[in-house]
């Protein structure tokens, strides 16, 4: 059998047949999953079902992506719509005209401010001059009240350290206000279930 | 001396053709604001706010701190009054200064001497202060520069002898 093939077309056959058989010489030429031995495990059971899809191997497209998905958010839910209402505002509505205050009117918070949005703003969402205003005089004379209180408390204790002649030492502050809430909670809940 | 000539006066074809220029895109749009947008607006007003007068701080006891409160936000309001008349003040000499500038030394001698009066008034009451509006800083002030104006006649006459001090 051996001389029953020509030498030249037995060799090509041959080089045919390596080149398609399963070495790993083949498949890193060809890109294809070979049966190779793996230093780590004993092998690695490869299956050559797919087609020729490789990995694309490229630098990373998320900040990109994350970006434009920003900028859309920004843009056409936030910049385009507000210019679109402001826009309205301004044409259809239109700031207001000075005028002189009428006899015997107060004019409302709201109705010293020009743009239509601030008057909005002024209306529904801000506290006016005045109630902050009155807010913050009555904070005052609640704390200064307080404050004469300790100023007096302290210029008496002064002077009690000075003369040493009361017997604040000896007296102790006694308040039984707790005590009869614990017992009224008490005859409450004795009434309600029927036992302590 | 007669004013210079001004474009109002005299016209010429060029003049004519960019004013012409300018109406064809001025008259639309004066137009559709003028007859459609503004009679469809709400005829809304608003008014500036008048605040009445509480007692300044000089008129305040030393333990009420509600009236220095009270006399603290008139104080504030005040010196916003005052800094926009300054500013009006000044506008107004500013605008005689380009419009009359080969002559303003001459034309607008009036607003100068009216404006450094009322930015001296404005100093005399508010300035050399610091950054924070304290009213209490402010009478101090006041109270130091009438002592001193007892000691030493009008400030800007000089110091009598230092001894006096």
């Amino acid at each position: 059998m051996q001389g029953a093939i020509p030498a030249a077309i037995r060799n090509r056959l041959l080089r045919a047949f390596a080149s398609k058989v399963n070495l790993p010489k083949n498949a890193i030429n060809q890109g294809i999953l070979v049966l190779r031995s793996n230093p780590n495990n004993a092998l690695q059971v490869v299956r050559q079902m797919s087609e020729h899809r490789t990995m694309h191997i490229k630098p990373s497209r998320w900040s990109w992506n994350r970006f434009k998905d920003f900028m859309h958010f920004y843009i056409m839910l936030g910049a385009i719509p507000a210019a679109l209402v402001i826009t309205y505002i301004n044409l259809f509505i239109g700031p207001a005209r000075l005028a002189e205050i009428p006899e015997g009117y107060v004019p409302e918070a709201h109705e010293y401010f020009p743009h239509p949005i601030t008057r909005w703003l002024a209306k529904h969402v801000h506290k006016s001059y005045q109630q902050e205003y009155e807010l913050m005089c009555h904070h005052i004379y609640e704390i200064e009240y307080e404050q004469k209180l300790r100023q007096a408390e302290n210029r008496i204790k002064q002077k009690m350290a000075e003369k040493q002649d009361t017997q604040a030492y000896y007296y102790q502050p006694v308040s039984s206000r707790y005590e009869r809430s614990i017992r009224d909670n008490a005859q409450a809940d004795l009434e309600i279930s029927g036992s302590v | 001396m007669e004013d210079p000539p001004s474009l109002n006066d005299k016209s010429n074809s060029y003049v004519e053709f960019i004013k012409a220029v300018y109406r064809t895109v001025d008259r639309p749009v004066t137009w559709l604001r003028e007859k459609v947008v503004v009679p469809n607006r709400p005829d809304n007003v608003y008014y500036h706010q008048k605040f009445r007068r509480v007692p300044t701080i000089d008129e305040c006891y030393t333990d009420d701190r509600v009236c220095h409160f009270e006399a603290q936000q008139q104080f504030n309001r005040d010196k916003k009054v005052d800094g926009e008349i300054v500013q009006l003040v000044r506008q107004r000499y500013k605008e005689c200064l380009i419009a009359e500038q080969p002559d303003h030394t001459r034309k607008c001698a009036k607003l100068q001497a009216d404006f450094l009066k009322v930015s001296e008034n404005f100093c005399m009451k508010y300035a050399d202060l610091g950054p924070l509006n304290n009213v209490k800083d402010a009478y101090m002030k006041q109270k130091h520069r009438m002592l001193w104006e007892r000691r030493h006649g009008k400030v800007g006459t000089g110091m009598k002898n230092q001894d006096a001090l």
